[in-house]
This record gives C-alpha cells, sequence and structure tokens, in this order.
C-alpha cells in the first residue's frame, strides 16, 4: 500500500463533510493544493476510479469515494478491474 | 470475578443498510442468530462488554496504525456512516477497566496503543446494535490492525486475548467478549462479492472445538486468501485465546451474495476454567 497523500486526501473527502462540498464545488482548488504527483491530480480529477485504484488507493478509501460520485457496485468493479467505465 | 459471556459476529455493511437485498431466508436466520445472542446476553447481566473489533479508516490512518489500540474513553458515539440507517448515539465507554486492560498488557509484554477519543463505525456499531440495543452496557473497544499490513500475527492476537482474559477473571465485575468481522470478504476490492464457504466452515469448526493450536496457524496470507476482510478473523482469534477452554456454537453462518460477505454468529459456552 502505497499512495499516502492520495489517499490521504481521499480519506478527508469522505470523511469531512467541508472539504467534500469544497472538493465537489471546486475540485481543482482542492488538488491544485495538494502534494499528489501529476499522475494522481488527473486520475481524482477524472474520478478514474481505476487508475485511482492502481495507483494504490485502498478498497475501503476507494469504494465510499465511488459512492459520493454514485458509481454502481457493477462499474465500480468494472472499473478496478480494468476496462469498463471510468 | 468472571468472564460471563462470549459471542462472536459479523459485522458487514448490509446487515443493516442493504438488509432487504439479501434473501429473505438467510436474513431471518441471521437475524434471529443475533436475537439469541442479544437475549443471552441480556441473562448475563453484564458490568461491562469487552468488544475485538476492526474499524475501515474511522480513526486511525497510515499516519500512525498501531497492532492493537485500546479505547479508553468514558463515551464514545457511532456510527460515523450516515447511510447505515440506525440513529447515531453515544455508547458509554468504561475508563477504568480500559486502563486496567492496557496495564496488564504492559506488564505481560505487550504494548497496545490506547486513545481516550474514539468514534464507532459499522464494525463495531452493528454487533452493538443487535446486541445492546439501548447502549447500556459500558463498551471497551480493542481495535486490531486488519487494514493495513503488515498484521500482527494469529499468535499475537492469542496472547492479547490470553492476557485480557486472564485480567477478566481476576475482576470484579461480570464481563462479556464480543469479537466481530470476518468471514471471508473482499470489501471494495478487486474480488469484492467474492465469498470462500469452505474456509470459513473450516475456520467455525477450530472455533467450535475450541481449539486453540490450529486457530494460531492461521497465517496473514491464508487469512487474506480468503479476501481481505477475512483478516478480521484474528478479532475471533483474540476472543479464543481469551477464553483459553471453550466449546462454541454455530447459530448461523450465512453466505449472503448481496451482502458480499459470509457473515457467522457463534455463542460460547464458557468451561469453569474460562470463567473464573
Amino acid at each position: 500500500m502505497s499512495a499516502y497523500s492520495l489517499q490521504k486526501l481521499i480519506r478527508e473527502i469522505n470523511r469531512n463533510s467541508d472539504t467534500r462540498a469544497r472538493f465537489f464545488q471546486s475540485p481543482h482548488s482542492i488538488v491544485s493544493g495538494s502534494e499528489l504527483s501529476e499522475e494522481e491530480k488527473a486520475a481524482l480529477l477524472a474520478k478514474d476510479f481505476g487508475a485511482l485504484y492502481r495507483l494504490g488507493v485502498h478498497g475501503l478509501l476507494l469504494r465510499p469515494f465511488s459512492i459520493l460520485h454514485g458509481q454502481s457496485e457493477p462499474d465500480y468493479l468494472l472499473a478496478i478491474r480494468g476496462g469498463g467505465p471510468k | 470475578m468472571t468472564i460471563a459471556y462470549a459471542c462472536a459476529m459479523g459485522h458487514a455493511p448490509g446487515i443493516l443498510a442493504w438488509t432487504d437485498a439479501a434473501p429473505a431466508a438467510q436474513k431471518d436466520r441471521l437475524y434471529a442468530a443475533f436475537d439469541e445472542l442479544r437475549g443471552r446476553l441480556e441473562a448475563a447481566r453484564l458490568d461491562a462488554l469487552v468488544v475485538f473489533t476492526a474499524e475501515h479508516w474511522a480513526n486511525f490512518f497510515l499516519d500512525h496504525m498501531s497492532a492493537f489500540c485500546i479505547g479508553m474513553a468514558a463515551r464514545f458515539d457511532g456510527p460515523i456512516e450516515p447511510w447505515l440507517k440506525i440513529p447515531k448515539v453515544e455508547i458509554p465507554g468504561d475508563e477504568q477497566l480500559a486502563r486496567a486492560i492496557v496495564t496488564a498488557c504492559y506488564e505481560n509484554d505487550l504494548e497496545p496503543s490506547f486513545a481516550q477519543e474514539m468514534h464507532f463505525d459499522h464494525g463495531t456499531m452493528t454487533p452493538l446494535h443487535f446486541l445492546t440495543p439501548d447502549m447500556s452496557v459500558p463498551v471497551v473497544p480493542i481495535v486490531i490492525n486488519t487494514l493495513a499490513p503488515p498484521f500482527p500475527s494469529a499468535r499475537r492476537c492469542l496472547k492479547l486475548g490470553r492476557v485480557v482474559g486472564e485480567l477478566l477473571r481476576d475482576s470484579n465485575k461480570r464481563v462479556g467478549i464480543v469479537a466481530t468481522g470476518g468471514m471471508s470478504h473482499d470489501p471494495g476490492e478487486r474480488n469484492h462479492g467474492y465469498i470462500d464457504s469452505a474456509f470459513d466452515r473450516r475456520f467455525l469448526e477450530h472455533m467450535s472445538a475450541g481449539d486453540i493450536e490450529a486457530l494460531g496457524e492461521y497465517s496473514s496470507s491464508a487469512l487474506s486468501a480468503a479476501g481481505a476482510g477475512a483478516v478480521e478473523l484474528l478479532n475471533w482469534i483474540a476472543l479464543a485465546g481469551a477464553l483459553q477452554s471453550f466449546r462454541g456454537n454455530v447459530l448461523s453462518y450465512e453466505p449472503v451474495k448481496p451482502w458480499a460477505t459470509g457473515i457467522g454468529a457463534m455463542s460460547f459456552e464458557l468451561s469453569e476454567r474460562a470463567q473464573h
């Protein structure tokens, strides 16, 4: 398990309603001030759950994060298993 | 003075959040088992409840993970998840017992973390909701790291349990012990939905027989092979360590596909040695 800063930010969005509101209003403002790599920033802004999974985000952080975006379970699984919807 | 009660049960979010997604017969059998566990708990007239439990990034993160953490607060609250479909409540703690457990651990060459603030997620709230719905029994949560490897070994969890059990047998309170988590499941991961019933039934046989030796042999990789969430069975192994001499009854085991989890519910008959 790696991707420390990425997971920390996703956990914060999941848990903290203020951060969550700011992320949904202006994701760039949250992501640009972070320590994420360019690849991590791109995956987060694109809500590319497959890429986020492959970058090392734990399933118990990523699945709740995907639920915030209305991702169905089958689509989530398709994404993290490779191929299919983001 | 005594360990007056012991049980183990699953805590899959679906039990409370997606209740009706499960086949009615499976849900009914599990709920009946949880009801029986509650009845037995009420009959035991407990002063406190120790819960070997897992958490899911609710309190702890990779900035500071500990193998074991004892909740030493006067009050806890939960669930943190608004979607769990149970009201958010306060749960009394037992600071004195928690501190005694931490001290006993240190005296026996185990150094758990301790926390004077903790918020419960579905991992702890699901069993409490069924077992002590009015939240009248003070709780001491013992969180085992089942999230971020490396995990404590099964033998280490047996030792943690043994130290806790010995303290409880010497205490002047009637204390119950709950273990929660598992069984096979891979939540949020690539094999989400995978349930290994053969693995689950074998584990339940070891728990039923009180086979401490076999339980101590479970490696992290053997547990993880049944899904990332199967590592939570370390909580059950810690319970076995606390009881030492016991027989278990499987009240229900259901591999519930819509809940993506093999769910077990066990009660335990404590021998004289286990109680005192």
